[in-house]
Order: structure tokens, then C-alpha cells, then sequence
């Protein structure tokens, strides 16, 4: 799992008066819990940015005191206005302790409802694990080429490897939808069939 | 245009506007948004009207959700009416938007198509908006 480093200063002043003015000196006030104790610390904006507005799920490696902790983003809060970055709650990653974390899905290859001119929707673009830091994935790799219009691939049928999914089993993950001028799988089944028996009844005909 | 079925109290005081909104700032369902800057009733027509601009350019393509619902009862008083005799009659109702409320949300569509059909959507409402982007879009 890719992951970002970052430089914190540690916080000794804790309220909203303080984090306040870490807002106004450009940085963003953290905490993270989950191991011995909570620590408090802030960075500058600029050091999330690989880490926050991205879609791909990153661990942080958060250096503060001349000590480096591992973590990863339980919770972020934004200004409703401005969305600037508010706060990050991080949960230390502690071996054997499992988190819960959201992880990208990941589609590949073209699905055969496409080719037939329907439409992939991506339902789910995240799906939430909870897994061991050891066994955390970096996304959930999904094959759509069998996916025909009309059928749809859900929570159920994703085999977790060393981790949990805690969405519910019958949630659509991706669908290929109908779009208008879409060729239905069956007729286009039922043409190819007919085409083959009119090609072999054609081949006999000419054989006698 | 959207209308409560039913309402709890048939007339409801005006209330105040302060501060942000509280919730509805962040994008839920769409790639794209419309986020309000300013406190005002934004009224069912006017919600319809942004509405039929927005699809009417994504010709039909893409998804569109409207995240505020118009649940606030709007009285007046008839014209020519002296005053008094009591509160006027249910003319229309509005939504109460506060700055920081996403009003509309889009999916589905390019990122050209998408500013510009909020844009012209925003045309149609009495408040300053922003465009916004889910915070991991990849293009």
C-alpha cells in the first residue's frame, strides 16, 4: 500500500480557540488515537494533499517529536463554505489490530453490455474493509468483461483475501445498464445461432 | 414542481437564516455540484426551472439529483386587502438554503458539460453559487 510522509508539529494547546489559529497560519490540526496514547499535531495543508484528494487509499506516515507513527484517515471534516480542510482524525495502524478503511474499486476490461451499447454505472466507487494493516489492499480489482446489460456485480460476489467487507452483501457494486439503442445479449445470442444453423444448412445443401 | 404531500402545520413562521449550513455541504451522490454562497428561500419554481435548464443541456445524458426539497409554506395576503384579519393564504413554498448547501448534483457526464449545465441551472436561482468536484475525480 502506497503511503505518504508527512512533517507534524506537535499541538500542546488543544481547544478550538488554538486549532483556530493553526487554520489561520495555513496548517491543519490532527489527531491520532488508536495506539498508547492520542497525539496531537499539525501540518501544513499543502502535505494531504496526496493523501486527501486522491482516489486512491494511502497510509500516512506521520513524523512528529523525531518519532514516525503509521496511520490512516478515519474521518475528515471540511468548511461548508470553502471546504477547506478543517481536521483529520487518523487511526494508528498497530500489528494484529484490525481497522476499517475504504478502498477503491477498481474496474477492468470492457464489458460485453458495452460493446453492445449499454452503459457501465459504477455504483460503488469505494467499498469498506476491515482488515490487518498486513493485509490491507490497495484496491478491489473487478473483471466487468462477462458483464451483460441488465446483470450487475455485488458485494457477495467479490472474494475477500485476508480481509472483511462490511457493506451489505447485496449492494451493486457495478451494473451495465440499458441505453437507448442497446442490442438485448439474448437477440444478439439468438442471431448468432440463427446464423450458424443457416451456415451449416447451407454447407449440407451444398454437399448433396 | 415539488410540494410536501402533507404538511404537520398548515402556515409556519418566517424563521431566521444564520450561520452556515449545518448539513447537505458535502457532495453525496454525484461528481459534480452546485453549492449555495448565500442564505435565501429558494422557491419550487425556481428549483423546476434550474432543473429543466440543467437536463435540457445534458440532453438527457448523465444523473441529476436535487438535494434541497421546498417543505417551507409561503403566505400573502391578496392584493388590495387592508391589513389585519389574519395571516394570509398558502401561496408557494420554498427551501431554506443557507450558504454551503449543494443544492443540485451531476453524474455520468463530462467535466465540460457538467459546469456548464449548472451554470446555466445556477441562472435560475436568487443565490450566488460555486461549482464544485468530488475531491478524487479522475479524468
Amino acid at each position: 500500500m502506497k503511503s505518504v510522509e508527512i512533517q507534524g508539529n506537535e499541538r500542546t494547546n488543544f481547544g478550538s480557540k488554538y486549532a483556530q489559529l493553526e487554520r489561520k497560519a495555513g496548517n491543519v490540526p490532527c489527531v491520532i488515537y488508536g495506539g498508547e496514547a492520542p497525539i496531537h499535531f499539525s501540518a501544513p495543508t499543502l502535505a494531504f494533499k496526496g493523501l486527501v484528494y486522491t482516489a486512491e487509499a494511502k497510509t500516512a506516515k506521520v513524523t512528529v517529536g523525531g518519532s514516525t507513527v503509521e496511520a490512516v484517515i478515519q474521518d475528515l471534516q471540511f468548511h461548508p463554505v470553502t471546504d477547506q480542510l478543517m481536521h483529520i482524525d487518523f487511526i494508528q495502524l498497530v500489528e494484529g489490530k484490525p481497522v476499517t478503511i475504504d478502498i477503491p474499486v477498481k474496474l477492468h476490461g470492457q464489458a460485453r453490455g458495452v460493446l453492445n451499447g449499454g452503459k457501465l454505472k459504477s455504483v460503488l466507487r469505494k467499498l469498506s474493509v476491515r482488515a490487518v494493516p498486513a493485509s490491507i489492499p490497495e484496491s478491489i480489482d473487478l473483471d466487468v468483461t462477462d458483464l451483460r446489460i441488465g446483470k450487475s456485480i455485488r458485494v457477495s460476489d467479490v472474494t475477500p483475501e485476508g480481509f472483511e467487507i462490511l457493506n451489505a452483501t447485496t449492494a451493486v457494486i457495478v451494473t451495465v445498464k440499458k441505453a437507448r439503442g442497446a442490442v438485448d445479449d439474448e437477440d444478439e445470442e439468438g442471431t448468432e445461432e440463427g446464423a450458424e444453423a443457416t451456415a451449416e444448412a447451407a454447407a449440407e445443401a451444398a454437399a448433396e | 414542481m415539488l410540494q410536501p404531500k402533507r404538511t404537520k402545520h398548515r402556515k409556519v413562521f418566517k424563521g431566521k437564516m444564520k450561520g452556515n449550513s449545518q448539513r447537505g455541504a458535502q457532495l453525496v451522490f454525484g461528481a459534480y455540484g452546485l453549492k449555495s454562497l448565500d442564505s435565501k428561500w429558494v422557491t419550487a419554481r425556481q428549483i423546476e426551472a434550474a432543473r429543466i435548464a440543467a437536463t435540457r443541456y445534458m440532453k438527457r445524458e448523465g444523473q441529476m439529483w436535487i438535494r434541497i426539497f421546498p417543505d417551507k409554506p409561503i403566505t400573502k395576503k391578496p392584493l388590495e386587502v387592508r391589513m389585519g384579519k389574519g395571516k394570509g393564504g398558502v401561496e408557494y413554498y420554498a427551501a431554506v438554503v443557507k450558504p454551503g448547501r449543494i443544492m443540485f448534483e451531476i453524474d455520468g457526464i463530462p467535466f465540460d458539460i457538467a459546469q456548464e449545465a449548472l451554470r446555466l441551472a445556477a441562472q435560475k436561482l436568487p443565490v450566488r453559487t460555486k461549482f464544485i468536484v468530488r475531491r478524487d475525480l479522475q479524468e
